[in-house]
């Protein structure tokens, strides 16, 4: 039994077999094959064995020819790896004995050799697991052939481990199959985690190396509560989590019930909990849990999905279908909030020159730059607008003068439509994203330009701690109970007080319902967070007093460190609702 | 016919029993029809397997036996322990491949 510890991004328990998604994208499409099929199949790994030798020996001969013999030998003991008759013998015995399917037992054998050098302690051995997977990966990319399938293609119930999943592959889990998934690299806020949430499947992500020891086929179970991946789980610890998993399943199924109840304290003040979404189709999950409305459409999606510019029809129709969900209830479209390099065509032109994508050419910066690229996405959202309570935000907005450049573009849209006779809406409430201390620092001065503000919790902690929750070494300093952080809520709501201007907290800070109490208690009325953590938020707020949670924040900012303001408000919350904390 | 041969050497290679040697031996010894084991301390390898033998992780002085049985188990022994005297130089050039 391994435990291994990495950042929870998704919440829930979970326990299944794994899936390994290799480093090279080499997914193995089916761990078993029918019994008539065996015969078949270890004549494919036999051949496929054949071409892989000629292969390696064509390696050695061009490696000794132009290198010298020395490294045509690295080659020639390649060569011996993958005739080696015990190897060999082992794979054969799985797939005729137990059915794997070639890729399968292929993948297992070798990883367990590979496992077995790096655990005898010296490093020339660890390293040469390097050269084991590189057989695998030679072995497969044959095996696989035109046979590679995608994720989607899956069959059986799984948990999928991997490297790294990009936001597309995420996207693209079959929930029906994928129960959970763990990453070796990513972080609390990366595209992928904020995915995982969508897709209300238990998630954990940072974990650092670990695929080395698994093979797929194993137990595994993920701990999207506190961040654990368990491998091979003994008897009694699998007990436990299957315990666990029943009852994080009757708390969501109670708290399933609050649905139609209000978001409104003991003493009767209500609080709004909208949604955050990334795909249209989320809007019905939205619905489904309770939100009462859109409070972050990341419209990003659009860019990332496919490898083009997507049209103002593909904006219009997505934020319709959205609209549709919500006709009567705000939706609040973000612009384009992704760096120029993942932006197709923006990136041939600005080429590879990025230095730090974070600091870079991004966000609302792209959208100035690019402005072609940005009245198309204004364009589609004053259309849409027409038939809802629609509201334009600009992110990473840092300094007055770009959220007066991007007012002034809306408003030249909004006479390209007037003169064109294309019905719009004009009165659309502009807010930004304060996400840059920067415009905290400068608050007063947006509030008297802008109708709302909405707090992204995940870039300000980034910018103001100056930590990149995707690299697991400094992960830990990633606190939102940061004082600094609570400072710089506090500014802003004092200054947006001051000219009566709305603030919505999103991003993860906000779907956590620790922070739930604090929040209210600075004055926090519009909450916006993944859809799956509403239940959870309605639910601490029914237990709540507006009074007692004043004081709650009143003590959590009189403390100086992260650590105890979160071990403050762990505690508060387990007097509100103990069932939440698991 | 049934014989039996063995014989100790010593790894003399400063980066041990690594890769390229480990493949020379196994190389050398699928020639033969005996079986063909390495011994290092308690650990057994078969010879004609070069993942078993990377994992004796036989370091630069380690005392190893070849023991062989079966046909033509003397010609075994004495070819694989010319590599060890030789050091392994026909093919391997000691480097750190």
């Amino acid at each position: 039994m391994h435990v291994k510890h990495g950042i929870a991004v998704s919440p829930g328990v979970v326990t299944g077999e794994v899936l390994v998604l290799g480093t090279e994208d080499f997914r193995i499409p089916q761990r078993f094959v029918s019994i008539d099929a065996v015969e078949s199949e270890l004549g494919r790994f036999r051949n496929t064995l054949e071409t892989v030798w000629s292969e390696i020996k064509e390696n050695e001969r061009l490696a000794s020819d132009r290198l010298g013999d020395q490294f045509g030998a690295i080659f020639g003991a390649h060569l011996q790896m993958a005739r080696d008759p015990k190897l060999i013998a082992e794979i054969e015995q799985l797939i005729s004995e137990r059915s794997f399917s070639p890729e399968y037992a292929c993948s297992r054998v070798l990883r367990r050799f590979a496992g077995e050098l790096q655990n005898l302690g010296n490093q020339y051995h660890a390293e040469r697991a390097v050269d084991i997977f590189d057989l695998e990966k030679r072995i497969l990319r044959h095996l696989l052939g035109q046979r590679r399938e995608e994720l989607v293609h899956l069959t059986a119930p799984v948990i999928v481990l991997a490297h790294n999943l990009t936001p597309s592959e995420t996207a693209s889990l079959d929930r029906k199959f994928v129960l959970g998934f763990a990453t070796e690299v990513g972080g609390r806020t990366s595209h992928t985690a904020i995915l995982a949430g969508a897709l209300e499947i238990p998630a954990v992500v940072g974990l650092g190396h670990f695929l080395a020891d698994v093979s797929g086929g194993e137990m595994v179970i993920i701990d999207g509560n506190h961040g654990e991946v368990i491998l091979d789980p003994d008897e009694e610890t699998l007990a436990q989590y299957r315990e666990l998993e029943q009852q994080v399943h009757s708390v969501s199924e109670r708290l399933a019930s609050l649905k139609t109840l209000p978001a409104e304290t003991i003493d009767g003040t209500r609080i709004a909990l909208w949604g955050n979404i990334e795909f249209p189709e989320e809007a019905e999950v939205c619905q489904g849990h309770g939100a009462e409305g859109i409070g972050l459409y990341r419209t990003e999606f659009l860019y990332l999905e496919t490898n083009q510019i997507p049209s103002e029809e593909d904006h219009y129709q997505a934020y319709r279908q959205v609209i549709s969900a919500y006709p009567d209830h705000p939706v609040t479209i973000r612009t384009l909030d992704i760096g120029a390099d993942k932006v197709p065509e923006t990136h041939d032109e600005i080429g590879d020159d990025i230095v730090n994508p974070v600091l870079g050419l991004r966000s609302v910066r792209l959208s100035l730059h690019n402005l072609p690229l940005f009245k198309i996405q204004l364009r589609a959202i004053l259309r849409a607008a027409v038939d809802g309570d629609v509201r334009v935000m600009f992110p990473l907005v840092s300094n007055l003068l770009e959220l007066r450049q991007a007012r002034m573009i809306l408003s030249d849209v909004m006479d390209d439509l007037e003169e064109q006779q294309i019905p719009f809406r004009r009165d659309v409430p502009v807010g930004i994203m304060v996400e840059v201390p920067a415009a905290v620092m400068l608050a007063e001065e947006f509030a008297r330009e802008v109708d709302f503000f909405s707090i992204g919790t995940n870039d300000l902690i980034q910018y103001t701690l100056a930590v990149d929750r995707a690299d697991p070494s400094v992960a830990a300093l990633y606190r939102p109970g940061d004082p600094s952080i609570l400072r710089l809520i506090r500014a802003v709501i004092i200054a947006a007080a001051k000219y009566d201007v709305p603030v919505t907290v999103c991003g993860q800070m906000s779907s956590d319902p620790m922070f739930i109490p604090l929040l209210v208690g600075m004055g926090i009325r519009k909450f916006s967070s993944t859809p799956h953590a509403i239940p959870e938020l309605k639910e601490v707020i029914r237990n709540l007093t507006i009074e007692q949670a004043e004081q709650i924040a009143e003590h959590a900012e009189s403390l100086d460190l992260a650590r105890d303001v979160e071990n403050y408000l762990r505690g508060e919350l387990n007097r509100i609702c103990p069932d939440l904390v698991f | 016919m049934n014989q039996t041969a063995q014989q100790t050497v010593r790894v003399d290679l400063e980066q041990g029993l690594h890769m390229v040697p480990c493949s020379l031996i196994a190389r050398t010894a699928e020639r033969f029809p005996c079986e063909i084991h390495i011994q290092k301390e308690d650990r057994s390898a078969d010879a004609k397997t070069m993942l078993d033998l990377l994992t004796l992780s036989a370091e630069n002085g380690s005392m190893l036996v070849l023991q062989a049985s079966g046909e033509e188990a003397r010609a075994a022994v004495d070819a694989l322990a010319r590599l060890f005297e030789s050091n392994f130089s026909d093919t391997d050039p000691g480097s750190n491949c």
